[in-house]
């Protein structure tokens, strides 16, 4: 992937060279046209809500090297509501200052996704982060929401070991949301296949809530107390379920695995003081950088908005105790205090 | 004039103060504060977003207000029927799904989609309305438990069908004009809304049903115990609810061609804190389309222009939630203490200098000397009459007068002790007149015109004129009519006294003194009512010469009367005959000897003359006193005084020992007899006349012998 | 209140309908059910509706004098979200609670002061005050939508205490349960809830401290919401500050208002908080052993909630003559 981003941005890199009339050694031009590309361009990040790690991370770093490059970078923070976030796209489209990149988070496949295609027919490249949608954008960056669910299930297969009971448990986010689908398919797809010994015995939602997810996995664990393994869908809610293994007094017992965006206290500390068995973490700042790869690309091809879609996976990997390292998890606070410092 | 009482009379005689109690009386003033808010809220985005009030910008971001508005109104219908829907988001919801499931799924065309998105709206408003309506279930909680159902049934569907939509390649240009288009770069969904708003509002005030739904807001009992069929009428208020939704669920799936769990999240506290900002009362009563609209416009001008400015999340929340507490205070304080404010600033006197007066003291040798000629009269009705304004005598030698309950009494010839109640009107009758074919004419207190016929059938004959251009008040109304009098071809001349207070009021009218009394003309061929005479202070009786050509009229507090010709050169001009009286007068009426007979309901004092230079004086006891200790016009001594087509003084009537006929409002002669009543009077006196002509009586000299 | 229809015990009432419809529910789960009637998993009905139930209680209140409390939420986890924050940021254990505590109990005196005083409507005042205590702690004080509790605090272990194999959470419920039980119906104030609910004008005359009353209302409902949140805390070691954009409110509003108190005032009390928690417990509860999905639970949920407040109308039709005005 990083190879391919490197290919496009040399081809970039050669074709605005090829274009300077006259070379002098002593005199790189190419800082000037990329100078010229970028300057002043228009990034505006509108996730589903800013209140929460992923988002402050890509911000924060999106913040950092589009200020370097001279452009100016917003966010939008809908707070959840897919409204506010429509119409904040909508007012990005029609206004004075009309972004050049627009980074969404889209809530499901299909609501924003009218709107995305306006943007690019209004000139503006449309990037996806993290939730896929039903759109051409002109690029996707994020996980493998499948693949994520595989590894999940690889992950809760190991933490069971072979001389389990072999019941698992799902926590689902809900029945709308693709990420909590394509995650539901990857787990049962590596479940069926491979590990067809292994039964999932229930599979509650807990509507992306922790109080909700401590019921149901309360409820779970008294139904079947021999559960050797829990998935939940989201570290923003797998405190719940956390908090029902611990209370029912099954830590040694039931090993949840959970994923999230590898922010330090929402999942290594956690790892670390064995409330999760296993995360399966997006490296976040890999993926903004991808992100921002991405951008500088899309500001210098001049190609127009909706051209191509490439998708741009993050690498993702479950992380446990016994391969937990100090630098496994990226500092959300240190990131702020870092970018605040600037 | 010294130079005070100049200054006096220019800083209240020009400066219209009486403009302020006027307009705080108009029911649109309830939306000042919130239109204050919506002018400061968009002047503050409009400012710090740069290109806000570009068309194409504003074009496309007001696609979201003209559906949330559409949403808003519908509330505020229920809202204004005593209900609460909080299903409004549910609503809107499933009907966003209905629209694209049926366009992108079924691949129907986009008025079949628009019939399902409304469909569904309507039916499930039918069931909100059928339960609260017709079961009398609670709105709240009903509406509460609906709107959870309506929300997991939408998010099943969008399980079970959500990739179906996504999946689906369906287009029509309709659907998008209606998403993406605008007509003169306005936007559907603000020109639905508008149009809606139009059309809510004309039904909410002008046409039956929307009455019923304000009085069912106003009190569901009352509308209930007046007939009104309360249980439809909150029946329709949620079906209309439920409509309103659906049509911005229908806009808002052709503008994202998608449906998410998302859709309609949490819109149903957002429309409520619109209606809530925009001044509409919970509980019903008290609101308007307009008040939603203002609501609807400042939440989400506000929510969107915090989050284009990138403040994070809960700036917004804590920002709305200041304004709505600010809002709502001022608000409900307004309301509580706006009758209080009304009645500090609402009386605005203005200067007047009365003229010298002739003395009125007993003995001394000036026509207008009072004596004690009516203090001993026969008693008619003593002690069961309740406020005699007028009396009349029909050709039969019946009495009529008007009491304070709303009914007339006739008192039976030949004595005058048996009476009946001759017509119940409702209001209180005051001035009394005979027409030609025998029906009784009377001026009832703030209600109007109205005719009895000797079969005791009432009608109204009229209840406004024609509005004047400049007024703030509805002048159209007629708040006081005091007296008539009928011209030989039937014309009906008639006095309303003031502009500004209703009859009962007539004493604030006084302390004001501002001239604001009329004549105005009926005319029974057309029914038209037209203003002849404007700017009087009380105009009060008022009586047809002799010849017919000209009427006598009086104006109360200047104590002065006026002839108003009809015919000949002086057509439609009027001049002053009587100036200067030492007592105000009131009704005028014909007398035997081809003279007249004046009324005088009170008499001037000193005390009062004065005051009426110092308008700052009265209006500071308006304010500062309570009622009981405020200076008021004598009416503790009245009389009855005589004049001539000149309007020369022959001479007065009056009560010296201030017990049978204090004050006199009026007074009729009748074969050989002078009948006399007074408006705070328990009785009618009967005062024989002194060679006075014994057939003479009222019909004869108006109509002549019956034909 | 009304001691002849103590005695007539064939009446049937909101309350008793629900009553019956949660037995009805237990009877069949306990049956139907493996597991379900197990004590491990009763305990656990009433634990997962302990938050509910103190939140509840406090909405009663507030009910029972003809109010109503949509700030609850937002007291609940903005509170104690603040309360951790301040603790993350190295407060001491009794600044930061008492702090805390203290700005609990001024939105409890504002929300009271303005419904008394300035005679705003409840619900438009606790709307806003909910607004405005979400959105200022959310955007002044604490950066992210959750925030956890630090490490080794006593909210960590109070999650985890037990006594006899129960939650603590169940005994706080029942000791608050208790306590709100004991003050409506034996205490001098408690009492004067009830005649102020039912005819606020009539206890103002006579000579009752209405005004007083209604904010020492408000400020109970707040201390209790401060309380659940807590709670909330203890068990889940964080707390998510998206709650108050979820339907939690509406949960507790149900919660209180099923189990018979009638949002007009004057009725009810806790046993009908009890029943009202019971029967959402117990429905979750099966529901989620048979694995029902969410969304298909909330559609049960809200239709048999339908059921039994169509059933109560028709048996306890409203009158037009003798239904209060504004009373929605």
């Amino acid at each position: 992937m990083k190879k391919c981003l490197k290919m496009l941005l040399a081809a970039a890199m050669l074709s605005t060279g090829l274009a300077a009339p006259s070379l002098h050694a002593a005199d790189d031009p190419n800082p000037a046209a990329y100078a010229a590309a970028l300057k002043g361009k228009r990034v505006l990040l509108v996730p589903m809500a800013m209140g929460f790690d992923l988002a402050q991370g890509w911000s924060a770093i999106l913040k950092r090297e589009v200020d370097a490059f001279g452009g100016v970078f917003e966010t939008r923070d809908p707070n959840w509501s897919v409204e506010a976030g429509a119409q904040a796209i909508t007012e990005a489209i029609s206004s004075e200052t009309k972004p050049d990149v627009l980074i969404v988070m889209s809530p499901d496949l299909n609501s924003y996704s009218k709107l995305m295609k306006k943007a690019q027919a209004e000139g503006i490249y449309v990037v996806l982060v993290d939730n896929p949608a039903n759109f051409k954008a002109d690029a996707y960056v994020g996980g493998d929401w499948t693949q994520l669910g595989r590894l999940e299930a690889e992950a809760v297969v190991k933490g069971c070991g072979p001389n389990s009971s072999k019941k698992i448990g799902l926590v689902q986010g809900d029945q709308v949301n693709a990420t909590s689908l394509y995650q539901y398919a990857g787990i049962m797809e590596v479940l069926e296949k491979k590990y067809p010994d292994f039964k999932v015995v229930a599979k509650p939602d807990s509507n992306w809530d922790a109080t909700t997810s401590r019921n149901v996995t309360t409820t779970m664990l008294q139904q079947t107390p021999d559960i050797c393994g829990i998935i939940d869908f989201w570290d923003g809610d797998a405190t719940g379920a956390a908090a029902a293994i611990r209370e029912a007094g099954k830590q040694d017992s039931v090993f949840l695995v959970t994923t999230g965006g590898g922010e330090k206290t929402a999942d290594c500390d956690k790892i670390a003081d064995g409330t999760y068995g296993a995360v399966v973490m997006t490296e976040l700042a890999q993926e903004t950088h991808n992100m921002v790869a991405i951008i500088k690309y899309l500001l210098q091809s001049g190609q127009k908005p909706g051209t191509a879609s490439p998708l741009i996976y993050t690498l993702m990997k479950a992380t446990t105790k016994e391969n937990l390292r100090p630098d496994s998890c990226w500092d959300l606070k240190a990131l702020q205090a870092d970018a605040e410092g600037k | 004039m010294s130079f005070r009482e100049r200054l006096q009379a220019w800083r209240y005689n020009l400066i219209p103060d009486h403009l302020v109690g006027e307009i705080l009386t108009k029911r649109w003033t309830d939306n000042a504060i919130p239109f204050l808010v919506l002018v400061a809220t968009v002047a503050a985005f409009g400012t710090s977003i740069p290109g806000f009030f570009k068309p194409f910008s504003l074009q496309e971001s007001t696609r979201q207000l003209g559906e949330f508005s559409i949403v808003v109104t519908g509330l505020t219908v229920v809202m204004l029927g005593g209900g609460i829907d909080l299903s409004v988001g549910s609503i809107f919801a499933l009907a966003t799904f209905a629209a694209v499931s049926g366009f992108f799924i079924f691949e129907l065309p986009v008025w079949a989609a628009f019939l399902m998105a409304i469909g569904t709206g309507i039916a499930f408003g039918a069931l909100n309305g059928y339960l609260i309506g017709f079961r009398r279930l609670r709105a709240f909680l009903t509406t509460l438990v609906t709107f959870i159902i309506g929300r997991a049934v939408f998010d099943i569907l969008v399980v079970n069908y959500g990739a179906a939509i996504q999946t689906s390649s369906a287009s029509s240009d309709v659907w998008d004009f209606i998403g993406d288009g605008s007509i003169y770069r306005i936007s559907i969904p603000v020109l639905t809304a508008l149009a809606l708003a139009i059309i809510t509002h004309i039904a909410l005030t002008r046409s039956r049903p929307g009455w019923h739904v304000l009085a069912v807001g106003g009190s569901r009992r009352s509308a209930h115990n007046a007939g009104i069929k309360v249980k439809q009428t909150v029946f329709m208020t949620y079906v209309y609810s439920g409509f309103c939704a659906s049509l911005a669920g229908f806009l808002i799936a052709c503008r994202l061609s998608g449906a998410g769990p998302g859709t309609g999240l949490n819109m149903e506290i957002l429309a409520l804190t619109a209606a809530v900002v925009g001044g509409n009362s919970l509980g019903g009563g008290r609101g308007s389309v307009v008040k939603g609209l203002m609501g609807a416009i400042i939440v989400l001008v506000m929510n969107n222009g915090l989050i284009r400015l990138g403040y994070g999340t809960g700036t917004n929340q804590m920002v709305i939630g200041l304004m709505l507490a600010i809002a709502v205070i001022i608000d409900i304080r307004w309301l509580k203490n706006r009758h209080k404010v009304l009645n500090e600033v609402y009386v605005a006197p203005v200067y007047l200098k009365m003229g010298e007066t002739q003395s009125a003291v007993p003995g001394s040798a000036s026509p207008y000397a009072l004596n004690n000629a009516i203090s001993k009269t026969d008693y008619i009705g003593l002690g069961a009459l309740e406020g005699p304004e007028d009396v009349i005598l029909d050709r039969d030698d019946h009495l009529y007068c008007g009491t304070r309950h709303g009914e007339i009494i006739r008192y039976f010839a030949p004595d005058y002790s048996r009476s009946e109640v001759f017509a119940h009107i409702g209001g209180f009758p005051l001035g009394l007149a005979f027409d030609r074919d025998g029906n009784l004419i009377s001026c009832v207190g703030a209600m109007g015109l109205y005719s009895i016929s000797p079969d005791r059938e009432v009608k109204r004959l009229s209840a406004e004129t024609r509005r004047s251009w400049t007024s703030v008040q509805d002048d159209a109304r007629l708040r006081d009519p005091n007296d008539l009098d009928i011209a030989p071809d039937g014309r009906i001349y008639f006095t309303d006294s003031t502009k500004r207070y209703d009859a009962h009021d007539w004493a604030l009218d006084s302390i004001e003194n501002r001239a604001t009394g009329r004549l105005l003309v009926y005319d029974p061929k057309t029914g038209e009512t037209k203003t002849l005479l404007d700017g009087y202070r009380y105009m009060n009786g008022v009586c047809m010469a002799h010849d017919g050509k000209s009427l006598f009229f009086a104006e109360s507090w200047a104590c002065r009367v006026h002839r108003y010709w009809l015919e000949g050169p002086k057509a439609g001009t009027a001049e002053c005959v009587i100036k200067d009286m030492p007592g105000y007068p009131d009704n005028i009426n014909r007398a035997s000897d081809g003279t007249y007979w004046m009324a005088w309901l009170g008499m001037r004092t000193p005390s009062f003359d004065l005051s009426l230079r110092h308008p700052g004086f009265r209006k500071r006891m308006t304010r500062r006193l309570p009622q009981d200790d405020w200076l008021f016009p004598n009416i503790n001594t009245g009389g009855v005084v005589k004049f001539d087509e000149t309007g020369r003084i022959i001479g007065t009537l009056g009560d010296l020992t201030g017990q049978s006929h204090p004050m006199v409002t009026s007074m009729r002669e009748h074969k050989g007899h002078l009948f006399i009543g007074g408006i705070l009077n328990n009785r009618v006196g009967r005062l024989r006349l002194e060679g006075a002509d014994e057939g003479w009586t009222g019909p004869l000299s108006y109509w002549g012998e019956r034909a | 209140m009304d001691t002849k229809k103590g005695f007539d015990l064939f009446i049937l009432n909101q309350e008793r309908i629900v009553l019956a419809i949660t037995a009805v529910i237990f009877v069949v789960a306990s049956f139907g059910l493996p597991g379900f009637l197990t004590p491990d998993n009763l305990v656990a009905v009433v634990r997962s509706v302990s938050v509910l139930g103190i939140l509840a209680l406090g909405m009663a209140v507030v009910i029972i004098g003809r109010g109503i409390d949509l700030s609850a939420v937002a007291v609940m986890a903005m509170s104690v979200a603040w309360y951790l924050q301040m603790l993350n940021a190295g407060w001491s254990e009794a600044g930061a609670l008492a702090l805390v505590l203290s700005g609990v109990i001024l939105i409890g005196l504002v929300n009271g002061f303005l419904v008394a005083y300035a005679e705003v409507p409840a619900i438009f005042v606790t709307l806003a005050s909910a607004s405005f205590v979400f959105g200022y702690v959310r955007s002044q004080i604490i950066t992210a939508d959750a925030v956890p509790v630090p490490n080794g605090h006593w909210l960590q272990s109070l999650g985890a205490v037990q006594f006899l194999d129960v939650p603590v959470e169940v005994f706080i419920f029942a000791t608050f349960a208790l306590i709100v039980f004991l003050f409506l119906r034996f205490t001098k104030w408690g009492r004067y809830v009830y005649f102020a609910g039912d005819n606020p004008v009539a206890a103002r005359n006579a000579g009752m401290p209405v005004r007083p009353m209604l904010v020492l209302r408000y400020t109970i409902s707040a201390i209790l919401s401060f309380i659940a949140g807590l709670l909330t805390a203890a068990s889940l070691h964080s707390m998510n500050t998206r709650v108050v954009n979820s339907t939690l409110f509406y949960d507790i509003v149900l919660v209180a208002v099923i189990g018979g108190i009638g949002l007009s005032g004057g009725k009810g009390g806790v046993r009908n908080v009890l029943i009202g928690a019971a029967l959402t417990g117990i429905l979750l509860n099966t529901m989620t052993i048979i694995d029902i999905p969410l969304i298909y639970q909330n559609l049960i949920k809200s239709t048999i909630l339908l059921a039994a407040i169509i059933i109560d109308g028709v048996l306890n039709p409203r009158d037009e003559q003798t239904a209060q005005q504004g009373d929605i």
